[in-house]
């Protein structure tokens, strides 16, 4: 996949990959978001599970 | 013959002009590339100074994962190691996403800043930027500033804080309320320090007030540990499991915090270093005011207790209590008013305790109230010293404007944040996991298989 925003170092300044594309910058940012929110009800779920098994398994 | 020895010798002394113009182009050249090569050492001398900062940093989260784990009880420690590390883990991104940009937006209270733009999370300088060597690292500093604050509610809510009511905390205390604060008052224009002369250079208030009375506002709604409390309202003492642990975390959180400390300090390019406000200030100053007051925090809080853990924890106040004015103490002064804070913490502790508030670790004492005297501490005793851009001096009032604001700030959004998470049913644990406990109840491994036993349920 050809990410690079510069085809020389000359002058370079923003030089991170996908730096000149504003639809990809943004997608992979929305993309992350997601994943640490999604991460975090991910392991809330996980959680309540234990919970209830200790519940269920009469401790 | 005159006038062809008049011709040579204009024609040598054009000559010679034309070598020295030629001599003189040459110098203005190499000097252009030596202040240019100057300058770009000073620019990665910076970005040095800031990178190890950070790792010494992180030495601190390391401090606060060996503390955390000491003082819980072998059926707890695994889990308050892992809620230790997740702290870590959600607030590095979420301060990319938006920590950074509420730091640059709000200086001037609630209306967001022009220079707001260039903490966006897509902005051009929030990424590798040839053009830009500060950005990154400072911003790398700010995050392990927001993993500290987090760090302080960690420990005071150990033993029966849901992980995911936990991290939305974390998040919101290390990514929102703390830096929110900075923006305020640790910062060049915050409204704190234009309109009041706010003065707080180690951060004693945006980073410890703020996270000690935020930790308050959590354990109101937290509620005790099962067993902390009789029911004629006399504590019990939890021990923790493993108290050398404790002390060598401590004395890790000591050490991290030169790096803390060093991340405080402003590195200039080709000029003498400043304070977060601006003003000349010295390494040296820091190097005197932080030993000076962490050596007073620890015989302080011999003196009054007698007791390692609060010896390092008293430490840790010293330093704190010095904080605020760290870059103008007299040595001696830094050290009276450290032993002074933390001679008051377990004191302070003790009250709380008394109210019947269960926190774990003394946190809101160490840090709620160490970050509170700091910050009055220096309108006492530093009152006078000048701003910039006339800007008001340090005064007392402006210190205790200061103080008030934070622990407003602070104690107000953990309460109310608390509160709708127990409301959603996500902040306690169920008490029969709090009393199996809560390695047993959700983490996959045991801390001691061969050795250490956990005490049977209570």
């Amino acid at each position: 996949m050809l990410t690079s925003p510069i085809s020389k170092w000359d002058d370079a300044a923003a030089y991170f990959t996908f730096a000149d594309n504003p639809t990809m910058i943004m997608g992979i940012l929305a993309l992350s978001a997601v994943v640490v929110a999604a991460s975090i009800i991910f392991g809330s779920f996980h959680e309540k599970e234990c919970y209830m098994k200790v519940t269920k398994n009469g401790h | 013959m005159v006038g062809s020895s008049f011709e040579t010798a204009c024609g040598v002394f054009d000559g010679e002009r034309w070598d020295m113009e030629q001599q003189l182009a040459d110098l203005a050249a190499k000097l252009a590339a030596l202040e240019k090569s100057t300058s770009m050492a000073g620019t990665i001398n910076s970005e040095v100074f800031y990178w190890w900062c950070i790792a010494l940093m992180i030495v601190i989260h390391a401090g606060f994962l060996a503390y955390e784990m000491g003082a819980s009880r072998a059926k707890n420690v695994l889990a308050s190691g892992i809620k230790n590390i997740l702290a870590f883990a959600f607030i590095v991104p979420t301060f990319f996403y938006f920590g950074w940009w509420i730091y640059l937006a709000f200086p001037d209270g609630l209306t967001v800043s022009d220079a707001a733009a260039d903490g966006l999370p897509w902005a051009a300088k929030m990424g590798p930027n040839l053009a830009d060597n500060a950005t990154g690292i400072f911003w790398g500093a700010f995050a392990l500033f927001a993993a500290t604050t987090a760090s302080i509610m960690s420990g005071a809510v150990i033993e029966r804080i849901q992980m995911t009511g936990f991290i939305i905390l974390a998040i919101f205390l290390g990514s929102v309320v703390w830096i929110l604060g900075a923006s305020w008052g640790w910062h060049p224009t915050g409204w704190l320090t234009a309109q009041f002369g706010f003065h707080d250079v180690g951060a004693a208030g945006c980073v410890h007030l703020i996270a000690g009375t935020f930790a308050l506002g959590v354990l109101l709604n937290l509620g005790p540990r099962i067993g902390k409390f009789n029911p004629d309202g006399t504590a019990n003492d939890i021990g923790g499991h493993n108290m050398p642990m404790t002390v060598i975390g401590l004395m890790l959180i000591i050490v991290g915090f030169f790096g803390f400390l060093g991340g405080c300090i402003i590195y200039v390019n080709g000029g003498q270093w400043t304070n977060i406000y601006g003003q000349p200030a010295t390494l040296s100053a820091f190097s005197f005011n932080t030993l000076m007051g962490f050596c007073g925090g620890l015989i302080g809080a011999w003196v009054k207790t007698r007791d390692p853990f609060w010896m390092m924890s008293g430490g840790l106040v010293g330093i704190i209590s010095a904080a605020s004015g760290l870059d103008v103490w007299y040595p001696p002064l830094a050290f009276l008013v450290g032993f002074f804070g933390a001679f008051t913490a377990p004191i302070v502790a003790k009250l709380i305790e008394k109210a019947g508030i269960d926190d774990a670790v003394a946190a809101v004492a160490v840090h709620g109230y160490g970050g509170l005297w700091g910050v009055v501490a220096c309108g006492l005793f530093a009152a006078g010293y000048p701003n910039m851009n006339d800007m008001p001096p340090v005064s007392l009032t402006g210190q205790l404007v200061g103080a008030g604001v934070f622990a407003a700030l602070g104690f107000l959004s953990g309460y109310v944040l608390s509160l709708a998470l127990r409301i959603f049913g996500l902040l306690r644990v169920p008490a029969n996991s709090e009393i199996l406990g809560l390695d047993k109840t959700k983490v996959p491994l045991s801390a001691y298989p061969e050795g250490l036993k956990a005490l049977p349920a209570e």
